[in-house]
């Protein structure tokens, strides 16, 4: 009876979780369509031939994916190792050393994380124009190596690891640079990695950002690119599909590889608070 | 002795936290500082001088009426969260212990939210699209031989943003909601089916209540996360048709990018601050009462 039960209610849950993912399913598969079939109803799933021309479209050309995606890669690796080093050592200064102003400051930090972005995007081009780095990659690279959520989901971490095991490395007489490089740092790897998994999604879909801060098509990132092909080619319907394959993917595969951390860092950081 | 330990340990306090402050000084403090200046200026990108002009900007937002539409587009923005959550509470209780393939089910419901950005804007462009798109072309294939417009319509454009956000948001709160699921002690539960509870009655009567700590978590979380949002309305309709889908974080957008009003962009930015304040505010006062429950 529960048998039953158990099957009955997977059959509908994995029927609504393919209603979820349909519109990707329908994107991969108007990619590969001829231009006549897009709109054919009832929808064919199954594309009566395969037309690569669609992919080949966008990624050669005068703005081709490969630069989009290259520099995306380079943002998104330069800012996630950053922010995870960064935030590491900020989170065990917070989390481990009792020192002035310590409380004060971290309620500082909290403050800044209620501040929408765009309270921020106006200053932030007049400065990064004033030093010459509006419309660079630094633009995007530099504020991204600082992340206040970083701090806190590795503070709370760091906070859990028992203290025990500091104080007997006290006693042999290493410092806290020792500890935090030999002892905290090897053990918070899985933090670190749902840390670093989360952060580079969150740099590789960045579109707003990209928007407010670059200019020339050389230096768009993915999601800029994206929008970028559309509106060259907007009544390309099997090309923007395309593109949007190709914007999609590369999360795909990194959900696929992270999916536990993924899910383990989100599910923590929000319980937590 | 005591003395030079604490200033010792200050100093390596600071050595830790010092190069992570240095850059939340400089992209988040003083933008932040600098922006509350602008709001009482008249600071046009590429204007020959700046003034002084007190409280006009906030005078101009009051009196502006797209403001006010800006507002409105808001709220029905933020009607997505409350639906979002209750779906993805539905999702959390089936896929919480009674089905197979649990670990791929949840990571295809998840799916959407981790390929955010541009990309699914457009996907869902052409899904809606109001003539031939497979929406409309599904929903004249069950009879209704008049369906909406969606996105090229100013009655539908918001709802057809919702439906997209829903979508997005359901696998995120209910990853969350699995997360508070599993905290339920199993003798709980187990009591409700032994006093004769039927499945419905237990999750009203027993679950419902018990996650009520993480509900209210969700919706304001997920209200704050939605009214900083304007990447995916920016990329699809970019406000229009009209200005029905100009919700405030695009009119800030457009304020300062589109039309160089950078001091006004800025009032309206402290504006959108403060509606956010009242959220965190409280989440920090059901905070208090849900750490007992």
């Amino acid at each position: 009876m529960t048998q039953i039960r158990k099957i009955i209610l997977t059959l509908l849950m994995s029927g609504f979780a393919l209603l979820m993912i349909m519109p990707f399913i329908w994107m991969i598969s108007t990619s590969f369509k001829s231009p006549a079939d897009v709109f054919t109803y009832p929808i064919q799933w199954i594309p009566s031939s395969l037309n690569w021309e669609h992919h080949i479209k966008v990624w050669s050309g005068a703005n081709t994916f490969a630069t989009y995606y290259l520099n995306s890669l380079k943002i998104s690796l330069i800012s996630t190792i950053g922010a995870v080093f960064l935030s590491a050592f900020a989170a065990y200064g917070f989390a481990r050393i009792q020192f002035k102003g310590r409380e004060t400051l971290f309620l500082i930090y909290l403050s800044m994380m209620m501040v929408p972005p765009q309270v921020l995007f106006v200053p932030k081009f007049l400065m990064f124009e004033w030093v010459g780095i509006y419309n660079t990659h630094w633009a995007l690279i530099l504020p991204g190596m600082f992340t206040i959520f970083g701090v806190f989901m590795l503070r709370q971490f760091f906070l859990s690891v028992p203290s025990e095991i500091s104080e007997a490395a006290f006693i042999d007489g290493a410092g806290h640079l020792r500890i935090f490089f030999r002892l905290i740092l090897p053990l918070a790897k899985p933090a670190l990695a749902t840390l670093a998994i989360i952060d580079f999604s969150w740099h590789w879909n960045d579109y707003e950002n990209a928007l407010v801060f670059l200019i020339d098509k050389d230096l768009y990132t993915v999601p800029l690119g994206l929008q970028n092909f559309i509106l060259e080619n907007n009544v390309d319907y099997n090309g923007m599909m395309a593109a949007a394959t190709a914007g999609i993917i590369p999360m795909i595969i990194v959900f696929l590889v992270g999916q536990h951390y993924i899910i383990q860092g989100v599910a923590g950081s929000a319980v937590k608070g | 002795m005591h003395k030079s330990w604490m200033k010792r340990q200050s100093r390596l306090g600071y050595l830790f936290i010092g190069p992570n402050m240095i850059g939340v000084l400089l992209f988040f403090i003083i933008p932040a500082v600098y922006s509350f200046y602008l709001m009482f200026t008249d600071y046009k990108f590429m204007s020959p001088e700046t003034n002084f002009v007190g409280l006009d900007n906030i005078r101009r937002m009051m009196n502006d009426d797209l403001f006010g539409v800006a507002l409105r587009n808001t709220f029905v923005f933020l009607l997505a969260v409350p639906i979002s959550m209750g779906l993805a509470f539905i999702v959390a209780v089936a896929l919480n212990k009674s089905v197979y393939w649990q670990k791929t089910l949840r990571a295809l419901y998840f799916m959407p939210y981790i390929t955010s950005g541009v990309a699914i804007a457009f996907v869902w462009m052409l899904l809606f699209q109001p003539s031939s798109g497979p929406i409309n072309g599904f929903l004249r294939g069950i009879g209704i031989t008049n369906p909406p417009g969606w996105l090229s319509t100013t009655e539908w454009s918001m709802y057809a943003i919702d439906i997209i956000w829903i979508w997005f948001m359901l696998g995120y709160n209910m990853i969350i909601y699995l997360a508070a699921l599993q905290e339920i002690p199993e003798e709980l539960v187990e009591a409700a089916r032994i006093d004769g509870a039927r499945p419905w009655q237990t999750i009203r009567q027993v679950i419902w209540p018990l996650v009520s700590p993480t509900t209210f978590l969700l919706l304001i979380t997920g209200l704050i996360m939605t009214i900083k949002n304007f990447g995916i309305i920016q990329a699809i309709t970019q406000g229009g048709p009209g200005n029905s889908t100009t919700v405030l974080s695009l009119f800030i957008y457009q304020n300062a990018f589109r039309y160089y009003e950078m001091g006004y962009a800025a009032a309206i930015s402290w504006a959108l601050f403060a509606i956010i304040m009242i959220f965190t505010v409280l989440q920090w006062l059901g905070q208090k009462r849900w750490v007992h429950y």
